[in-house]
């Protein structure tokens, strides 16, 4: 009786109605019936065009039902797994911030001891991977677990409140590199982690948009059918931390692509095997006037706005002429013939 | 005591124990099934989205029975349709507008040759009878709606022949006579339909005992006078009309002799007469027209009312074209034609709104001509009609035609149309009110849905491809019987289907269901009762309006969490 009064002040304390899980139901449910893997539900406390929520529901789409998930702390491991509830219908386990790759090692030689063949995936965002969990990562990969490891770049600490990391992009605005009389936002240059990574001579490593699911659920399973580590670094926009409006996380995403400064590429023992190319280039304005953390680089007749758009879209033209992306006629697998869609669906893959 | 870990006062769920949904704070996602701007536009009343959807599936007669649910004579329209469709079309901007009114006619035509059953059932022996006066494309279409709607129909035809101002005004180098009696044929056929040929209103019956007899009457006898015609008080003693010249031809096959030929006009009529004549030998043929031609600054308005592919065949074939002016005076020999003095003219507001014509001093020029042909329209023959008329025309207020009870007008006769389209549209409307009103229901509203503009489309998803475009006979190899337009064929036909933007409809794209970051669309054929693939799970959607920015088609859209 006592235990019931504690149990109710404790609910109480926390905020919740008190009710049970919800008991299986004899009908299936439309949701029930869906003609895919949901590995992670509904129900998750993303924010509004959460991309990185959309990231991670489409590589557990392609990549599930029979896999186990390592997560790092970050807006991922909170936004899933308020307690007591989570939204991922796999084994999931959340240690620390640095150390999601050795945990997942773990886990994988935990696996190959039981004789299992389970796919061990290993989840972070670009603070747990560019910075803090990036030993953690490094040995991962030399020491050849099977393991794919996905980075969902959002390019700043979202979770504890937009505090730069390796992975912000040069000139973006954030609360510890603000734009103002000093500085025009970040001083210092993204991280080129994908190039660090083929330095391991992996499998395969590869940087996918949540702008083209078509293109990362592929990208995804193929990494799923390689025996030894692979990586996978998806560019998920983040309405809250770039400032822009909820509805236009997809069209953020697909003009950091079409202007160069997000590319596409595969890259397999280190080579570059493959990359997306940009059927219209655009210039990288068209990206930044989108979002409130390139606001300081659209003001008019200032010319240290000047400097870092013509920075940025340097840049730009720098990954466009290392990688080749620019397109040469018309692919029906470009940044444009990708995103095509016909009555019932994408036409990418349909015969001709 | 009684030590209390975390995990003994709450189970562990799942996060759908947890709505979202009460995250919305303004705006939540619907479907709406906005019009394409074709169907808007089309005066025949076709959902060409609906039939170019039916094409994309790949389903070419369930595409026909799609069309012929409004229009039943897609093999005739198909070929002397103005097509407002493709004037509206979406596409027109991005890489042309789809060729709508090519498709529509090749449909037609496979309808005929491989013998597909309309979409009606014989009405009930004891459904009221409808009277029609006038077997003319209104007619028609309202006879074939009469079955559609449970309703037998009597047509009642002055002429021999059925067809009305398709076999009588327009030349077979644009309607050929094969797939108009094809389609005319097959449709008078139907059962429930019966037709009277020679049977003239005001001699032969009478509207008071067709309404005496009939369930209701449906005034469909188009424009069969001409208006009368002069400059100045002058008329020339051997004056022709346009219209009556157009139908001696079209019956003898032979023009009276004239070199240099003005045709003062501006309308369909005026261009196949002028093309005409020109072919039959005339050595100058000029188009004086009020109205301006096409061009990027043209005001709507102000453009001269031609079929557009008439206009540029026209001009191909060397008829000159003086716009923006009138006939200003004739000059005579005694009572025949050897000039005309034209004069630069322009329809202006004015104080009231209306538009006034101005003609422009200091503009005026001396034409030589022989044959001066008025082609300035025709009015209804008020035998029989007279106290129905408001002058020339019925002028209904109604968009339905509604004269009176059970008496509606259809087609060119109402004084606001001058379209095939716009009579077979008619047709459809009138049945529908007549209907209503024969089974003492309140009376049909027209369609208020919104169009769905260009801005609301997403481009990013759509491939750009060419128009397709038909063959064409050479303005050289024309003659006055061969079709100039040739078929655009099966193959061009269903790739054009797939250029169809499917504005405000859905695509079944997956692209809401791809792409929202809650898992909150949620994908079921059966279910979705509004036409689309898809429901919103409301318990769990936070309102970010990711579905409905990148629905292609408009077809998502943001409204206020209230409505």
């Amino acid at each position: 009786m006592q235990d019931q009064a504690r149990l109710a002040e404790l609910r109480q304390k926390f905020g919740r109605e008190p009710a049970a899980p919800s008991e299986p139901t004899a009908e299936r449910t439309p949701r029930e019936a869906q003609p895919r893997f949901r590995g992670l539900e509904s129900g998750h406390r993303a924010c509004q065009g959460c991309g990185e929520a959309l990231a991670a529901r489409l590589v557990m789409e392609s990549a599930g039902p029979d896999v186990m998930v390592a997560n790092a702390t970050g807006c991922l491991e909170v936004f899933t797994t308020p307690w007591p509830q989570s939204a991922w219908r796999v084994p999931w386990i959340h240690s620390l911030f640095e150390n999601s790759a050795a945990v997942a090692s773990g886990m994988e030689a935990a696996m190959k001891a039981k004789g299992q063949n389970t796919k061990v995936l290993a989840f972070g965002g670009d603070g747990g991977t560019y910075d803090i969990g990036f030993q953690a990562l490094s040995g991962m990969l030399e020491r050849y677990h099977n393991i794919l490891y996905v980075c969902y770049d959002n390019e700043a600490y979202m979770n504890t409140g937009i505090q730069r990391s390796s992975s912000t992009p040069h000139a973006a605005t954030t609360t510890t590199s603000p734009a103002g009389k000093e500085r025009m936002g970040k001083r210092h240059l993204k991280k080129d982690l994908l190039s660090i990574i083929a330095a391991h001579h992996i499998p395969y490593a590869a940087s996918a948009s949540v702008a083209y699911p078509q293109d990362l659920q592929r990208k995804v399973r193929y990494a799923m059918g390689i025996d030894g580590p692979t990586f996978l670094v998806v560019h998920s926009p983040c309405p809250l931390g770039w400032r822009h409006a909820s509805a236009l996380t997809i069209e953020v995403a697909r003009k950091a692509v079409e202007c160069g400064l997000f590319p596409l590429v595969e890259l397999e023992r280190g080579a570059v095997t493959n990359i997306m190319p940009i059927r219209q280039v655009r210039p990288v304005t068209d990206y930044l006037k989108l979002q409130g953390r390139f606001a300081h680089l659209t003001r008019d007749g200032d010319p240290r706005a000047q400097e870092e758009r013509d920075h940025l879209q340097a840049l730009a033209d720098y990954n466009i002429n290392v990688f080749g992306l620019a397109g040469d006629g018309d692919d029906p697998v470009d940044t444009s013939g990708i995103t095509t869609v016909g009555r019932g669906g994408p036409l990418a893959g349909r015969p001709q | 005591m009684t030590v209390l870990t975390r995990g003994a006062y709450a189970a562990p769920g799942t996060s759908l124990d947890f709505k979202t949904g009460n995250w919305r704070s303004t705006e939540k996602p619907v479907h709406i099934h906005a019009k394409a701007p074709c169907h808007a536009a089309c005066p025949a009343g076709e959902d060409q989205q609906a039939w170019f959807a039916k094409l994309q599936e790949g389903h070419v007669e369930e595409a026909w029975r799609e069309l012929v649910s409004a229009n039943p004579l897609p093999a005739a329209t198909g070929r002397v349709c103005p097509h407002p469709c493709e004037t509206a079309c979406n596409r027109k901007d991005v890489d042309g507008a789809l060729a709508i009114h090519n498709v529509e006619r090749w449909l037609g035509d496979e309808a005929i040759a491989n013998g597909w059953a309309y979409p009606v059932e014989p009405p009930a022996d004891d459904a009221p009878t409808v009277a029609i006066i006038g077997a003319g494309p209104g007619g028609l279409s309202a006879a074939y709606h009469c079955l559609r709607q449970g309703l037998k129909a009597e047509i009642f035809e002055a002429l021999p022949e059925a067809g009305g101002l398709l076999r009588s005004g327009i030349p077979r180098t644009r309607l050929p006579r094969e797939p108009l009696n094809a389609e005319i044929d097959r449709l008078l056929a139907l059962p429930g339909i019966t037709l009277h040929l020679q049977t003239r209103l005001g001699r032969d019956v009478s509207l008071a005992e067709l309404k005496a007899s009939h369930a209701a009457v449906l005034l469909a006898p188009g424009c069969q006078e001409s208006k009368h015609w002069d400059v100045g008080g002058a008329v020339p003693s051997d004056l022709h009309e346009g219209l009556s010249l157009l139908r001696e031809f079209m019956d003898h096959g032979q023009f009276p002799e004239a070199h240099n030929v003005v045709v003062h006009g501006g309308g369909n009529t005026a261009v196949d007469l002028c093309r005409l004549m020109k072919r039959a030998g005339s050595e100058h043929v000029t188009l004086i027209t009020a109205s301006g031609l096409p061009g990027p600054d043209t005001d709507p308005d102000d453009l001269i009312n031609v079929v557009p592919r008439e206009l540029d065949e026209a001009l191909e074939e060397g008829i000159e074209i003086i716009d923006h002016a009138t006939v200003n005076r004739l000059i005579m020999k005694g009572s025949k034609v050897t000039g005309v003095e034209v004069v630069s003219l322009k329809k202006e507001p004015s104080a009231s709104g209306r538009k006034r014509r101005v003609s422009f001093e200091g503009t005026e020029r001396v034409m030589e001509a022989d044959m001066v042909i008025p082609c300035i329209g025709e009015r209804v023959d008020p035998d029989g009609l007279n106290h129905l008329l408001d002058g020339s025309y019925f002028w209904p207020d109604s968009p339905f035609g509604k004269l009176e009870d059970g008496v509606y007008a259809i087609g060119d006769a109402r004084g606001d149309r001058g379209t095939v389209a716009g009579a077979i549209g008619d047709g459809a409307k009138a049945v529908e009110a007549a209907a209503a009103h024969i089974a003492g229901r309140p009376q049909p509203t027209l369609d208020t849905r919104a169009e769905m503009a260009s801005t609301g489309l997403n481009p990013v998803y759509y491939a750009l491809s060419p128009r397709a475009e038909p063959p064409k006979v050479p303005p050289e190899a024309r003659t006055f019987t061969t079709e100039i337009e040739g078929d655009i064929g099966r193959t061009a036909a269903l790739a054009e289907a797939q250029r169809c933007l499917s504005c405000g409809n859905c695509l079944a794209c997956d692209n809401c269901w791809t792409l929202c970051p809650d898992n909150a669309v949620i994908k079921t054929q059966e279910l979705a009762s509004d036409g689309s693939h898809y429901l919103f799970d409301l318990d769990y959607c936070k309102g970010c309006g990711l579905c409905a920015h990148e629905c292609p088609t408009g077809y998502i859209q943001m409204v206020p969490e209230t409505a």
